[in-house]
């Protein structure tokens, strides 16, 4: 097979090794994301990352603004702290 | 034959003519609808049928925001409610709704002006099957610190389960991207085709662009090409192709969950 002289074992070790210098080196420039949490009454109607509850087919689709059963993904650790005009954003889902 | 046989066979007759009833705008009401008083059954039936077909083509509005951008609000509740009426739901989930959709595009004459419709709605589709794909813990760098040299070459990688490649000889992410609000609208000057990758490595479902060797790499991978036979064609894709690049945006990336070294072909 003609490819297998064109790309020799050597050649990918070659490249793995580059690659783990590249991927450790975007760790280190702070390229990890950071985590997200599921917030729930804090989003805006059609604004919401996913939806739970009749009438609703998920995402982008909620009728009303800061549902309680509708969430939102946030930054992880912010969510208790988004003030809307029906009180902070929950971890859990808020009867209305 | 048994009375509990004749009653399902009853039944399922009796749900057939209700359902399409359901979706055929100008047929009758199903036999068997009647009022005690007021309105009459056919107008009741109507709000009934109406709801049906609200739901349906707000869920495909959901489903794919782009395309309703793309061709306006007129033509494509026009197109969503013909879909419709033709392909009725066979999940009660919403968010699956749609998955022959970008193919009625395809051949919907009314959209020819539009070629590139139908990808755009195949792109659409894959990042609600991303988004509701399993979860997986992506491969590290560090799981592949291990592998000896020999090996490399029979590696086989096992790619994200959100992860799908739709190849368009249009530029599919551009355009999708400038009606999803991520780009700027602006006139498009190269109309070469694009390759889409999706994909979900943790909570959000990213939409990327990679170059023509990239996507052939990442295509001869999820295909379960061995490592060194998805080099080989990427480079044949593509001179300017680079491995190391390459493997380390499939890591940093989140682009494969498992890795093994396996002689046979698979099956």
């Amino acid at each position: 097979m003609t490819t297998k002289t064109e790309i020799t074992a050597a050649t990918l070790a070659g490249a793995l090794a580059t690659a783990l210098t590249l991927v450790s080196a975007s760790a280190e420039m702070g390229g990890e994301k950071a985590d997200k949490e599921k917030c729930y009454g804090v989003s805006l109607k059609g604004q919401n990352d996913c939806a739970a509850g009749a009438g609703t087919s998920c995402a982008g689709s909620s009728k009303v603004d800061y549902d309680g059963s509708i969430w939102k993904y946030v930054p992880k650790g912010t969510c208790t702290t988004i003030k809307t005009p029906n009180g902070v954003g929950s971890l859990k889902a808020v009867k209305s | 034959m048994t009375p509990h046989v004749f009653q399902n066979h009853w039944q399922s007759h009796w749900q057939n003519h209700w359902a399409q009833a359901l979706l055929d705008p100008a047929g009758a009401p199903p036999p068997g609808v009647a009022r005690q008083a007021g309105t009459a059954p056919d107008r009741r039936f109507a709000v009934y049928r109406n709801n049906v077909m609200v739901s349906l083509t707000g869920a495909l509005a959901a489903r794919f925001p782009a395309v309703k951008r793309i061709v306006g609000d007129e033509f494509f509740d026009s197109a969503a409610r013909a879909f419709a009426s033709k392909n009725p739901p066979r999940s009660p989930l919403m968010m699956t709704y749609g998955e022959e959709f970008p193919d009625f595009i395809a051949r919907l004459d009314a959209a020819s002006a539009v070629p590139y419709l139908a990808d755009v709605a195949r792109l659409e589709a894959a990042r609600t099957r991303a988004y509701h794909a399993d979860d997986a813990a992506p491969l590290t760098a560090a799981d592949l610190a291990g592998v000896s040299q020999e090996t490399l070459f029979d590696l086989r990688f096992v790619l994200h389960p959100s992860l799908e490649l739709v190849a368009s000889r249009f530029p599919v992410v551009t355009i999708w991207a400038m009606n999803a609000g991520d780009l700027e609208l602006a006139e498009i000057t190269d109309w070469s085709g694009e390759t889409a990758l999706i994909v979900r490595p943790a909570l959000d479902v990213e939409v990327r662009r990679p170059p023509p060797g990239a996507a052939a790499f990442l295509a001869s991978l999820a295909a379960g090409d061995r490592l060194g036979d998805a080099a080989a064609a990427a480079l044949a894709q593509s001179a300017d192709f680079d491995l190391a690049v390459n493997l380390a945006a499939l890591f940093s990336g989140g682009l494969a969950i498992d890795a093994a070294a396996a002689k046979d072909d698979p099956q």
